[in-house]
């Protein structure tokens, strides 16, 4: 498979931010979940974001991701301001260019493991989109497992499912929240694998936020918070 | 068309889902209830609709007691006939028919349809019969066990059965079968000499024409009219039929809006449940991409397929006991009702849609709301105000779909009125007995203890499945006591004695050689009584009408004739209630029935005045009585004594028991008297309390629709409530609670549930049917015990049925798969 074609975005990034922040008013009053956060990922570029629990991991991710408003600062998302887009808007943008592999898997119970791969080509409204399904849950190993449903499958099965779900509408960048948070350590070892294989196949850009060393690792550059704050930049 | 592709596939991949399941199975059952009376309803008005004129057998018609002698200058064309209830016979089987003489411009307008068989189509051909034949209806044949062809008596003549009438102007009279209708040429009424002086008959006078000569015609013959005397215009009579029918087919329609409302209730359930339960889904498609209108379009396209589906299958479903309906309430006319209609299809689909929209709408489309963070914050709360929004939807609908219903604003007041107590009523019953449950709960252990405090656990649950189960239980209850006790009830309160046949229109000059007859074959007869036909027309001189008390507005008691009579011995069955009875005083004196006396204003001393032919007669009320009128004796409201009837006009009426053995009596007398009509009364108890039958059979069908409901209900608030029990479950098997005790304790749940269900519906029977039996029919009130055996029964039943079907795969899924599913 060839890698899709990299756009080239104005400012070099797939996805950018500058001096975000995200504050929430709780019961307690005003709470900073994140502030002043400045960073840049380039096509085909793997960033892990690192950090204790609490110290607004996931919460930038989504920001990037575009699934909330940030309280202050500016993202670009292939190339669009997202603080100019309304909710509707950013979910057009990421229409088949954006991918998610998250903790709990969110595989939909209903859907066999072929179909759940096959939603988000559906949703696309990719022409081939069976075939593709087909081949991309071959390609994560499950082939013979197409027709079973997520109850069915263990854990590491169903985020390999997941995965496939993530790469098959040929994304230009992934988003992974914690992909191995939940798998035991042999299973999430081979998971990482999986997805670094697929990614650097695919050249795709890979977003991913871990709490475990091995893995902040084994991508291009990572970002540590601490409270909500970028701690040091650690080259890999 | 994605979206179309899309939201079809997840549909198709969801079916086995328990909500989409219960709001197709809700919408069935409730759009089937309201489109099963739909259709018959509608093809009963267009039986009655087609054409005034056609169904009248003309544009005017003018009835009368009294031949009228002349008319205003018309160019019309006319046609006279005469209508009387007489016997026929065929060999030995005798049967009450309302005769109709008519001549050769009969009918006026429409045609008349004669057949050589009985239901078969039949031909549009002239009414008259030929020289010494009849056409008859053909409900009348096998009542008879006669065929076309056969010979039938009538008074002194018999005549061949020359074809039925398989259709006919002003056809609805019959439709019931009780005294089906003979058509004999009016120059053969004196052979039959089944008509004397006093014999009741009936003048109709057809008139066809253009609009402006009958115009012309109606407004010259209006000021002319004796209060006895009617004109019907073709629309008037449609009009004033179509009423009466389309207020007994709108509280039909009601009766069936029950189960719809029910229907309602639980697709909220079932709607609220689904979007819970799909906030993930939602989330993840928002993440992939979808927008919120994207979602909307998925979902609404969703609930567009179930209600299309819902409210095809339940149109069906109501096509098909349409029919089942019509053969219960109407075995003798399905033949001849319209077929199905296109009108109660769209009202089908529209109370179908919405009913679902109105009751899933709020609660799916919030799902396009939810916000994508919620795949990454699984803490995000669900929609908030969702619940409230789909509840008070729900209400705006149902008090819509009543109105929509009810018609009119009294009607939807007094049914909403109705239902929300009965509901409150219900659910605080429910509440009674779910303390009781507490009670035995407390005494009880195992299995039985676990399922109980399930019970007492979803109390609000509890209560709705209680309270609809319960109501449909009791109504069904309540109509099967109805049926057994009012008409068996009445029946049985016949004396042995009491007379089973009427000798009505007997000639004075006939009454010795009567009373000569009945003492020859050792007959028990009462009294004759003369009749004399009188209309009240005053009250201490002033016109009755103006005396009236306030609420009495129509009172058809004073534009029909009554029937006058007098004796000197008060009747056994009555009782003077105030006042003395007159006894063998001659004088203007009258003993008034004291419901009439209520219902008129009429008190001891007010002077009445009766319009008896062209004469007026004053008497004064010395007595009240109170009279048994089931007690099958010739029974009179107004008794004159001795005198003023006198010179009058009369024809006399005797009660006799035939008893049945005494097989040869009756064709004697027939034969003997052929003027006198003989009404067979047990024939006709029996005929009505069939037709009574008949149309309980076919409410309690509709209510077999709000046991469905009911079980709907039941489902979905189970389905609620199943994940909440599947997560209790699994942790306890895995502390160690063995299959077998989770499922009786699940078992238990239900089946105290329709226990409950079944005695609460019992004990409101009972109150109910007592209230009715001895407020309303005067009858005395009895517990049944049956009642309290079947009702739990069939409660545990149904309700451990639907709600083992619901809940069973907790008990069976093992621990490990449920505990990877919650997870
Ligand atoms: N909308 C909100 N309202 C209140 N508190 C919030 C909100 N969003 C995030 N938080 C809080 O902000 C903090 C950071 O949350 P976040 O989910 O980003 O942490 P994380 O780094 O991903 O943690 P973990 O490793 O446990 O997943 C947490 O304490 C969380 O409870
Ligand atoms: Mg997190």
């Amino acid at each position: 498979m060839t890698p899709p074609d990299i756009p080239r975005f104005p400012d070099g990034a797939v996805v950018s931010a500058r001096a975000l922040s995200q504050r929430v008013t709780t019961a307690d009053g005003e709470l900073t979940i994140l502030s002043d956060v400045d960073l840049a990922v380039a096509p085909g570029e793997t960033l892990a974001i690192t950090g204790a629990s609490g110290s607004g991991k996931s919460t930038l991710l989504g920001l990037l991701a575009g699934l909330d408003r940030p309280s202050a600062g500016e993202i670009v998302l292939l190339g669009a301001r997202l603080t100019d887009l309304d909710e509707d808007a950013r979910a057009r943008l990421r229409a088949g260019r954006v991918g998610f592999v998250f903790q709990s898997f969110q595989l939909l119970p209903a859907l066999s493991a072929l179909e759940n791969i096959l939603l988000p080509l559906e949703l696309a409204g990719r022409r081939d989109a069976r075939a593709r399904a087909a081949d991309w849950l071959a390609r994560v190993g499950l082939a013979e497992r197409a027709s079973h449903t997520p109850r069915q499958l263990s854990g590491g099965e169903q985020q390999r499912v997941a995965i496939a779900r993530a790469f098959a509408t040929d994304p230009q960048i992934v988003f992974a929240d914690e992909p191995t948070g939940n798998l035991d350590v042999d299973t999430g070892a081979r998971i990482i694998d999986l997805l670094f294989e697929l990614n650097a196949r695919a050249g795709t850009t890979l977003v991913l936020v871990t709490h475990d060393d091995a893995l902040a690792s084994r991508c291009a550059r990572r970002l540590h918070l601490a409270a909500g704050r970028v701690a040091d930049r650690v080259p890999a | 068309m994605k979206l179309l592709r899309l939201g079809l596939w997840l549909l198709r991949r969801e079916r086995a889902s328990g909500e989409w399941r219960v709001l197709l199975l809700a919408l069935v059952i409730g759009v089937g209830s309201v489109s099963t009376t739909g259709f018959l309803g509608d093809r009963f008005k267009r039986a009655m609709r087609d054409e005034g004129a056609r169904f009248l057998g003309a544009d005017l018609l003018v009835t009368s007691p009294r031949p009228v002698e002349s008319w205003p200058a018309h160019r019309l064309i006319q046609s006279e006939a005469l209508e009387f209830a007489s016997m026929v016979s065929h060999g030995d089987t005798f049967q009450l028919t309302t005769v109709r003489a008519i001549d050769a411009s009969y009918p006026a307008r429409g045609t008349v349809k004669i057949a050589a068989q009985p239901f078969t189509p039949g031909t549009p051909s002239r009414a008259l019969p030929p020289p010494g034949a009849v056409y008859v209806d053909q409900e009348l044949l096998p009542l008879l066990g006669a065929q076309v062809g056969a010979q039938v008596q009538l008074g002194a003549a018999a005549f061949r059965i020359a074809g039925v009438v398989t259709e006919e102007p002003g056809q609805l009279g019959g439709v019931f079968g009780l005294a089906p209708r003979v058509f004999l040429r009016a120059d053969e009424v004196a052979a039959t000499r089944v008509l004397e002086p006093g014999s009741r008959v009936t003048y109709l006078y057809q008139f066809g024409g253009p609009p402006a000569a009958l115009a012309a015609f109606t407004a010259a013959l209006k000021p002319r009219l004796a209060p006895t005397q009617r004109l019907v215009g073709a629309r008037e009579g449609i009009e004033s039929l179509r009423g009466a029918f389309a207020n007994t087919d709108r509280y039909i329609q009601l009766a069936a809006l029950v189960s719809l409302l029910l229907a309602v209730a639980a697709i909220a359930i079932a709607a609220h449940r689904h979007a819970l339960r799909h906030y993930d889904q939602a989330g993840l498609l928002r993440c992939m991409g979808a927008t919120s209108g994207d979602l909307r379009t998925l979902y609404l396209i969703q609930l567009g397929t179930i209600g299309l589906v819902g409210s095809l299958a339940g149109i069906a479903l109501g096509a098909l006991l349409q029919t089942v309906l019509a053969h219960l309430l109407l075995p003798a006319a399905v033949a001849r009702l319209p077929a199905l209609g296109p009108a109660p299809l769209a009202a089908g689909v529209a109370s179908g849609f919405v009913a679902l929209a109105g009751a899933s709408m709020p609660a799916l489309l919030r799902l396009a709301q939810v916000p994508p963070l919620r795949v990454l914050r699984r803490d995000l709360p669900p929609l908030s105000g969702s619940a409230w929004a789909s509840a008070g939807m729900s209400l705006v609908l149902l008090l819509g779909l009543t109105a929509w219903y009810a018609g009119e604003p009294k009607l939807v007041a007094i049914f909403v009125g109705a239902l929300t107590g009965l509901a409150l009523l219900l659910a605080l019953l429910a509440q009674l007995a779910l303390g009781l449950g507490r009670l035995v709960q407390r005494m009880s252990y195992g299995p039985l203890r676990f399922g109980l405090a399930q019970l007492l656990r979803h109390r609000f649950d509890s209560t709705l499945q209680l309270a609809a189960f319960t109501l449909a239980l009791f109504l069904i209850a309540l109509l099967a006591l109805i049926r057994s006790d009012l008409v068996d009830g009445w029946r049985q309160q016949v004396p042995a004695d009491a007379p089973n046949h009427f000798l009505v229109n007997i000639a004075p000059h006939q009454q010795q050689d009567v009373a000569a007859f009945l003492t020859r074959h050792h007959l028990a007869a009462s009294e004759l009584y003369p009749m004399v036909r009188g209309r009240l027309t005053t009250k201490n001189g002033q016109a009755i009408e103006t005396t009236l008390p306030p609420e009495q507005t129509d009172a058809s008691t004073l534009r029909r004739e009554l029937n006058l009579s007098h004796t000197v011995t008060l009747p056994a069955n009555n009782r003077i209630i105030a006042g003395q009875w007159f006894g063998d005083r001659r004088g203007a004196e009258i003993s008034v029935e004291t419901g009439m006396a209520e219902r008129l204003g009429l008190a001891l001393g007010d002077e009445l005045g009766f319009a008896v032919g062209d004469q007026t007669l004053h008497a004064t009320i010395t007595s009240l009585r109170s009279v048994r009128w089931d007690s099958m004796q010739p029974n009179f409201f107004v008794i004159f004594a001795a005198g003023p009837l006198d010179d009058l006009p009369a024809s006399y009426l005797a009660g006799v028991r035939i008893p049945d053995d005494a097989t040869g009596v009756l064709p004697e007398f027939v034969r003997s008297f052929p003027g006198v009509t003989v009404l067979a009364l047990d024939k006709l108890i029996a005929q009505v309390g069939t037709v009574f039958n008949q149309i309980i059979g076919a409410v309690q069908l509709l209510l077999g629709f709000l046991l469905a409901a009911g079980m709907a209900v039941v489902v979905a608030t189970l389905l609620a409530s199943l994940d909440a029990r599947q997560q209790e479950a699994v942790l306890l098997r895995t502390l160690g609670a063995q299959r077998a005790y989770l499922a009786k304790g699940l078992l238990s749940e239900f089946v105290v549930l329709g226990l409950l269900a079944g005695l609460l519906a019992a004990a409101s029977a009972e109150i109910a049917m007592a209230l009715i039996a001895e407020r309303l029919f005067d009858l005395p009130v009895k517990l049944h015990p049956w009642l309290w055996l079947a009702l739990p029964a069939a409660g545990a039943a149904l309700v451990g049925i639907s709600g083992w079907l619901t809940t069973r795969h907790i008990v069976r899924v093992p621990p490990m798969q449920s505990i990877r599913a919650l997870a």
